[in-house]
Parts: structure tokens; sequence; C-alpha cells
């Protein structure tokens, strides 16, 4: 009688030698020639997987981030804007969409993506943002400094 | 078809040529713009395995430009595998006995290495002058353009516009030119 998955789960915890291994020999069940039947090999190369599982689960992340910046590049170079400012526009527009989103819209609906490099290139005019800075408004009047600092400085003893 | 699929519209297969002008373009800077065209890394469906590379037909590869004194400082490694094969060839020298090497070896350099790559090289076409095979010239529908402005020589214009060219003043006459 062949027990499947769930039976031997309960027995797998126990310390026998049995089972152990033929934990790893589950995992190593893909593997090509001795890797594979003899125990002391599977468990190296059982191990080394898992590392390399391991590290893969980030490294995945980034390769699709990155993927995702080429893509979203090639989108906007098509309507003269970079993606640096593409998304800076974004931004200020309160349109919070990701990479991911981004770059489908681009391959997939490119009239919207279009459509959001003019808002951003529009928004960025209306700021005036120019060189990575806001010409039109100095820094210190949005932040109401005055205001900020008026108490403290009433509350400073002076001598 | 699927449902989800319906508006996939990942072309077409096909293959968009395009014409790129080397002359006085520094060839290390232009070959990440041509690098660019030939992995198809200009169209929003790009993937390293997707095959939406383009073709790039470069001209005028005998014009180009390196920087500074690059002709004389800048070398090219090859090593024949035997002992003492190494040598080491000046840009001038290389772009002497082929004006299409040094802008091809920027190409490849300026592409990450992998078995692609090779592949990839196949679609780039560079011809030292201007004169294009009429089959490979008939397919280019596109221009990709130059990253430096060429700009016109003195002697290259017509004596009479430099004549007839406003003046904001005139030497007095016994101004001495150096």
């Amino acid at each position: 009688m062949v027990f499947l998955s769930v039976i031997n789960w309960a027995r797998c915890r126990g310390p026998d030698e049995f089972w152990r291994k033929r934990r790893v020999f589950r995992l190593a069940a893909h593997y090509i020639g001795r890797r594979r039947n003899c125990y002391s090999i599977a468990v190296r190369n059982v191990h080394r997987a898992l590392v390399y599982a391991t590290k893969a689960r980030k490294l995945k992340k980034e390769d699709m981030k990155s993927l995702w910046d080429v893509r979203i590049t090639a989108a906007c170079e098509q309507h003269n804007i970079t993606l640096f400012s593409l998304r800076e526009g974004l931004d200020r527009a309160n349109i919070m969409l990701d990479r991911k989103s981004l770059s489908d819209l681009a391959s997939w609906e490119p009239k919207t993506f279009e459509a959001l490099a003019a808002v951003a290139k529009y928004k960025l005019e209306t700021d005036r943002f120019i060189d990575g800075q806001d010409k039109c408004h100095p820094t210190g009047i949005n932040l109401n400094l005055k205001d900020v600092m008026l108490e403290a400085w009433l509350n400073e003893k002076k001598k | 078809m699927s449902a989800a699929k319906r508006v996939q519209q990942w072309a077409t297969f096909a293959r968009s040529w395009h014409i790129f002008d080397c002359k006085w373009q520094d060839p290390y800077e232009s070959a990440h713009v041509i690098k660019k065209y030939l992995m198809g890394m200009h169209k929003p469906i790009y993937h390293p395995m997707n095959d939406c590379g383009d073709v790039v037909v470069c001209i005028n590869s005998r014009e180009i430009a390196l920087r500074g004194d690059e002709w004389r400082k800048r070398a090219y490694f090859h090593h024949t595998g035997y002992p003492g094969g190494a040598s080491w060839t000046l840009a001038w020298e290389l772009h002497n006995k082929d004006p299409t090497m040094i802008i091809k070896k920027a190409v490849y350099r300026a592409m990450t290495g992998n078995l692609q790559r090779r592949h990839t090289m196949q679609r780039l076409f560079i011809y030292p002058g201007e004169n294009v095979p009429e089959d490979v010239l008939q397919n280019v529908t596109n221009q990709i353009r130059q990253i430096r402005y060429v700009p016109k020589r003195l002697d290259h214009i017509p004596e009479e516009e430099v004549k007839n060219y406003p003046k904001v003043m005139e030497y007095p006459e016994d101004f001495v030119v150096k």
C-alpha cells in the first residue's frame, strides 16, 4: 500500500534515518546521476539548491525592477520625457503608480501611458520644475518657517 | 486566442532597420545608443529572452572621432593563445587596418556578455563610407539621431556665402592678423 503525502509528513518528524533521508531525496528527485541516488552527494546539492533559492527570492525582485525600469525608459523616450521626470511629475500629480503598473500600461495600453506622460509633463511645467528644483517657489515659503521660528524666538531669553 | 491575450500586439516578429551616421561621433558613446536598438531596449515590450531587437546599419565608420589623444593612447589587446602571443594594437593602427573594427568592438563591449551577444552582433552592419549596398539600404526605415552635432567646416562652406555673411565690424586697415 502506497501512502501519499499527508501520512508521510506526519512520519517525517521522527528521527528515523529512512525518513530523514527520504526528505532529502524528494528534493533531489529531479537531479541527474549520483546526485539523486547517493545520499551524501544529494544532501550537499540539495543544501546548495536551497541556498540559491533563498538568495534568488531577493534577486528576482531586483531583476524585475530593473526590467521594468528599462521598459518604462523605452516608453518614456517615445514621448520625449525621462524616467526621472515622469516619476517626479506623477508623484506631484498624486498618481501613485508603481513600476509594474507603469510598464504594463506602456506595453498594453500605450495611449494611457501617453496620457500619463502628458500629465507628468504638464505638472512639471506648471510647477516650473527645472534642474530638480522648483524655480518659482523659493524653499521656505512652503515650509512656513517664520511661523515655526517666531515662537521659539519670542521664548528665547534675551540678554 | 484567449480573451486575456486579445489585445496582445507584441509585434510582430518584424524587425525594423535603423541607420546611424557615425561621422564625427564618439564610438564609445554611440555604442550605447546602437546597443539599445540592437537589443530592442527602445521598445516597452523588451525582455532579454524575447527576440525583439532591430537591425542597425552604421555608415561613415571611417569618420569616427575619438576623444583627446585616444587615437594614440588606446590599445586593443589580442592574444593568440600561444606563449608570447600577446599583441597590443593602437587605435589608429587598428583603424588603418579596418575602419569598421573600432565601432564593432565598442558595440560588442557595450553589451553584457551572454550567449545572445554574438547573434545580436550579426544584426549590426557597418560600412566605412557612405556606399551601402542597395539591398541593405532599401530596408532602412528610420534614422537614429546622432549624439553630437556635426559642425560645418569653414573650408567646406562656399566662398560666396562666407563673403556675404553679415559682419559685426570690419578690421581696421592697419590691423595685423596673427
